[in-house]
């Protein structure tokens, strides 16, 4: 699953510095990562925190304020040909022509993209039982959103962008859709960008994960690497955070425990040594949300990176 | 991007077809009758040689039958037409794709936005053009024996001949992409267009029309004085003495001005110049703001 180690060749994305500013309001700023060629990578953050932002700018919808972006090392710029054809989009709520048959909807692919693969598209539709003369109001949502996902396949590009691609799809056509862009991703050598903001949703698909919160990035990097290098970690309440291993991340306080995300090594020599401390591997979902629940003051520009300490009546967030 | 036009206008297209056809039969029964009975009434001969002095019975009972296009239901139904088509056509344009978010899909396939824009509104405007140039065609045929009495320049036919109707179609289309563009919503950019455009309509003609070209001045006939000639445009006799002069005003001193009937083509460039820039204006600054909103960096 994981086929991020074949990137001789370069990252197939790469943000410097990247901001976009609208009015006086910033929609992303200072965002810097690189997505390695052939990941699955998960953008996760909630509404708001600009995701739609950076992948606009990344597929040549919307031009940076400052910093730049690169598709497999060619700078996007907005609104042109080349950048355009270099990314495959898949938009949220996979917007197609309602009174467009699917025959239709590749025929507009053909007319506007020069690497368009109609044998793909026709043979992609065929194995999921759309009928290419169907009108596509009547169908599913499901099935609208395998059209979409089909049309940026068919495009023929090496990055696939996906905004919300599941969000409102029901759990099996979720499951579905995520397995055909598993198989896609393995079958073409394929690089994807999936946004949600909802963390279950990618779990088990993603190899890379990008944590977006505030209009900056709080964590990047391969997903098993940062999830074998965070542990929750269970103490008596009164414990300081200064005696704690690592890099507290955020902190849940209940009556008798705390509980606390933390970044560390060394995390298990040291429960050894306390008695009732527990150290348990997390989940992605609790990763994510450990980085999502720090105040905003807290934002990184890249991972890790030093912060405020900000203390609260029942969470903390600390770093070193 | 010809077929991706075609394919999301063909709808309005077959409407337009639809609409021509019916304005087609509407033209060929009434025009045929007409054609019949001018033979009948006024003889072409009569109105040559006397410029209609010699045959003004026959004149008033022509009128009398096919006149009817100068009444109030008639001349609002006409003005206000081809601003519709302009707006129907125009708003949904670009405010379309922003309300249903289909602009996602359309500017992110590997054809820059300003040039599927510019596409779109080539072959859009081409269209509008023949439309504008066939209705033309269709109500100067049916109209031509009305005009040989009133004239061309006189208000219901000069607003439906020459060049303007199809100015008037595409003024109304620019502002309605524009506004489409401005407001994010077809029908409230419709609504938008379509108010600035009738009132620029209806000041360019009842305002500016008449001083396009400064008017001629002449003395009012003696024969005139004694009360028998007509003071305004298409009633016969004409002051001036030639059918078809638009008279704009009668001073005191027996002194009237006119616009002479042969001014025609030369105000039917003026006016659709006016609209045509206005078209022009508007699409030109569609374009740039497409553009902008793409690649501004605020």
């Amino acid at each position: 699953m994981t086929q991020h180690d074949a990137d001789a060749s370069g990252p197939a994305l790469r943000a410097d510095r990247l901001g976009r500013r609208y009015g006086k309001v910033w929609g992303l700023r200072d965002c810097t990562l690189e997505v390695p060629a052939g990941a699955v990578a998960a953008l996760v953050g909630p509404n708001g925190a600009g995701k739609t932002t950076l992948l606009e700018m990344i597929i040549g919808l919307l031009e940076p304020t400052e910093g730049q972006v690169s598709v497999f090392g060619q700078t996007s710029r907005a609104d042109t040909a080349e950048t355009l054809a270099r990314v495959g989009y898949v938009a949220q709520d996979h917007p197609l022509y309602r009174d467009f048959t699917v025959a239709d909807m590749f025929h507009l692919g053909r007319a506007m993209n020069p690497g368009w693969d109609q044998e793909l598209a026709e043979a992609r539709v065929d194995t999921l039982g759309i009928p290419l003369k169907r009108r596509v109001k009547k169908l599913s949502g499901g099935q609208q959103a395998q059209v979409s996902l089909t049309m940026a396949l068919a495009k023929r590009a090496p990055l696939l962008v996906l905004d919300e691609p599941v969000s409102s799809l029901d759990p099996v056509a979720r499951l579905e859709f995520m397995r055909d862009v598993m198989a896609s991703a393995a079958d073409a050598a394929l690089t994807f960008l999936i946004s949600s903001h909802v963390v279950s949703e990618l779990e088990r698909f993603c190899d890379w994960l990008i944590v977006l919160s505030h209009g900056h990035v709080q964590l990047a990097g391969p997903a098993d690497d940062l999830l074998d290098a965070h542990r929750l970690l269970t103490v008596p309440r009164a414990t300081p955070d200064a005696e704690l291993p690592g890099t507290a991340v955020h902190r849940t306080d209940s009556d008798r425990h705390s509980t606390v995300l933390v970044r560390a090594d060394a995390v298990a020599l040291a429960v050894q040594g306390h008695a009732g401390w527990q150290a348990d591997r997390v989940s992605f979902e609790q990763l994510v949300m450990g980085y999502l629940q720090r105040p905003s003051t807290a934002a990184t520009t890249r991972n890790p990176a030093p912060a405020a300490k900000r203390p609260g009546p029942s969470t903390k967030a600390v770093t070193r | 991007m010809i077929w991706v036009s075609w394919r999301q206008h063909r709808g309005q297209a077959i409407a337009c077809l639809g609409l021509l056809a019916a304005l087609a039969v509407y033209a060929v029964v009434l025009g045929t009758s007409m054609r019949t009975a001018f033979g009948d009434d006024v003889p072409a001969a009569c109105l040559a040689h006397s410029q209609g002095l010699a045959c003004l019975g026959g004149i008033d009972t022509f009128r009398g039958e096919f006149g009817s296009e100068v009444n109030i239901a008639f001349w609002s139904v006409t003005l206000i037409v081809p601003g519709l088509i302009g707006v129907l056509i125009g708003g949904s344009l670009i405010a379309r794709e922003l309300e249903y978010g289909t602009w996602r899909l359309a500017w992110s396939q590997s054809v820059p936005r300003s040039r599927w824009l510019t596409t779109k509104l080539a072959l859009v405007t081409g269209g509008l053009i023949v439309l504008g140039a066939a209705m033309t065609a269709l109500i100067t045929w049916y109209r031509a024996p009305m005009d040989r009495i009133t004239g061309h320049l006189q208000h219901n036919a000069f607003d439906y001949e020459g060049l303007v109707l199809t100015a008037y179609i595409l003024c109304a289309f620019g502002f309605a992409v524009l506004a489409g563009l401005l407001i994010r919503r077809s029908i409230p950019a419709m609504v938008a267009a379509f108010i600035p455009w009738l009132a620029i309509r209806l000041v360019v003609e009842f305002v500016f029309r008449d001083h396009f070209m400064t008017p001629l001045t002449m003395k009012i006939p003696a024969a005139c004085l004694k009360g028998f000639c007509g003071d305004g445009v298409g009633y016969t006799p004409q002051i001036t003495g030639r059918v078809g002069d638009l008279i704009v005003s009668m001073n005191p001193g027996n002194l009237v001005t006119y616009q002479p009937a042969d001014r025609f083509w030369p105000f039917q460039f003026i006016e659709a110049g006016i609209f045509v820039g206005l078209t022009a204006a508007a699409l030109g600054a569609t374009i740039w703001l497409l553009h902008r909103r793409a690649t501004w960096v605020a």
